[in-house]
């Protein structure tokens, strides 16, 4: 087992069975979880600008505001999600926040209203619908199979060793869930208007795959 | 005139005069790029985390896109967009982290420094998996055969509406990144070396690195990302077989 994969903790927050904890690690995530949850917060979106393909035309979009403050919305819930996935120390809820942040993932590319953007959030539903059963599959298998959720007495080698199946469970649904940029990507080949809120869709993703990196070389 | 404080203002006024952007983003992701290298650079002095530096590797995607997006502009759009479409780039790199933690033990630079020098250079050791971190940093080289975000096509892909003083924000972003890989390949694979060596060998990766961009053409992306992506097969498969032979 390789020892303190994310650095010393520096700082641990126990509320009864569930516990928080600060690593170098797990403090450099969160923090750029927070510094673009504000940046959501405050930022005005970009306004939109499309090529016209065969010409040298351009020509700009008109968003609503009712659109762009859904978006914004889910944009600050999935980085409030995010967060809680950056600094859990349990594997429950290291699920739960993981699960969410697929949601609003699927609910900051559907609030566009474009049958194209559309089709690509919709296809994203499907696959992160799906990733929940190997996502908490993989979390009921750790729990089945050393007694404990938390990644603290993971960490420190005093329960039985993680089975190979819970870790890839555990990756295949976080994969899934974390297949956003790749829609959100799709959608925004279709002008879907991005900054900040799409952008929320890739970090989330990207951090949450980051953060299953360091649970599953726990234990 | 320069040098005077209402010129400056004028300079940073026009250098944010941009119509269709997000201004707080605009300014604010290069800001972030420079804030997550200097981070990689202090964990990198100190002997931190691997995993750490590593992270900020890929968090820069998120820069990456995070440019692209900002200014509205359609080029630095689908620059971001090739951005997060190349992140298959990073999984060959996580995939030469496990062969390393499976050697070492560790992922503490300190450590995996100390290991080499009882052991041997990782280089040797595990060649597959330098090679699979050498493609990572030819991915970020610019011009490069990997070089889908800032391709001719795209004006300057994810930077082209970025200008003036931003720009100017991005390149030391840039350089950072650039000393940062560099100094973590050689750290991590050939061991501790005193600054005339690792600045020699910093300058024989830059020419090795200038010399394959050079002599390669820029592929399109999804050729690009195919190749990645059967790299990553194979470092799989490596990682595999490493995992079997060291701790069976």
């Amino acid at each position: 087992m390789i020892d303190l994969v994310g650095g010393v903790p520096l700082y641990v927050l126990e509320f009864g069975d569930e516990l928080v904890y600060f690593t170098p690690y797990t403090i450099t995530l969160f923090l750029l979880a927070l510094t673009f949850t504000i940046l959501v917060l405050i930022s005005r979106p970009e306004k939109q600008v499309d090529i016209a393909f065969g010409g040298d035309a351009y020509r700009t979009k008109e968003i609503s505001v009712s659109e762009m403050r859904f978006r914004r919305f889910m944009a600050i819930a999935c980085g409030l999600a995010t967060m809680g996935a950056m600094v859990t120390g349990d594997i429950f809820n290291f699920t739960l926040f993981t699960a969410m942040v697929g949601i609003t993932n699927v609910g900051i590319v559907a609030a566009v209203k474009s049958p194209h953007v559309q089709d690509a959030a919709y296809q994203y539903g499907l696959v992160s619908l799906s990733a929940t059963i190997p996502l908490f599959g993989g979390a009921a298998v750790y729990a089945a199979t050393t007694g404990s959720l938390s990644m603290i007495e993971l960490m420190k080698g005093t329960v039985p060793a993680v089975p190979l199946i819970a870790k890839g469970m555990l990756m295949l649904g976080v994969i899934g869930e974390g297949m956003a940029p790749f829609y959100a990507a799709k959608a925004e080949m279709f002008r879907a208007p991005g900054a900040p809120y799409v952008i929320m869709c890739s970090l989330s993703s990207l951090l949450i795959f980051l953060r299953v990196v360091e649970i599953v070389m726990l234990g | 005139m320069a040098g005077d404080p209402a010129h400056a203002q004028v300079l940073v006024q026009d250098n944010l005069d941009l119509k269709t952007a997000s201004p707080v983003l605009f300014v604010g992701v290069v800001l972030i790029a420079i804030g997550i290298w200097t981070a990689a650079f202090y964990v990198l002095v100190s002997g931190g985390s691997l995993l750490v530096i590593l992270g900020i590797y890929m968090l820069h995607k998120i820069v990456e896109h995070g440019f692209g997006l900002s200014s509205g502009s359609p080029y630095g759009k689908y620059g971001g967009v090739r951005s997060v479409i190349s992140a298959a780039s990073e999984i060959p790199l996580f995939v030469s982290i496990a062969v390393i933690a499976v050697y070492t033990r560790s992922l503490d630079l300190s450590a995996i420094m100390q290991y080499q020098q009882v052991h041997g250079p990782l280089l040797i050791i595990a060649f597959p998996a330098a090679c699979a971190m050498f493609l990572v940093i030819l991915s970020k080289m610019p011009f490069g055969p990997f070089s889908i975000v800032e391709a001719k096509e795209l004006v300057s892909g994810y930077k082209t509406e970025h200008f003036g003083i931003w720009r100017a924000g991005l390149e030391i972003c840039n350089g950072l990144k650039t000393y940062v890989l560099l100094a973590v390949f050689l750290g991590v694979f050939i061991g501790q070396l005193s600054l005339p060596w690792l600045l020699l060998g910093m300058i024989l990766m830059i020419v090795l690195l200038a010399f394959a961009c050079a002599l390669t053409p820029m592929m399109s992306p999804f050729d690009s990302v195919t190749l990645q992506m059967l790299v990553t097969g194979l470092m799989i498969i490596y990682a595999a077989a490493v995992l079997l032979v060291v701790h069976p």
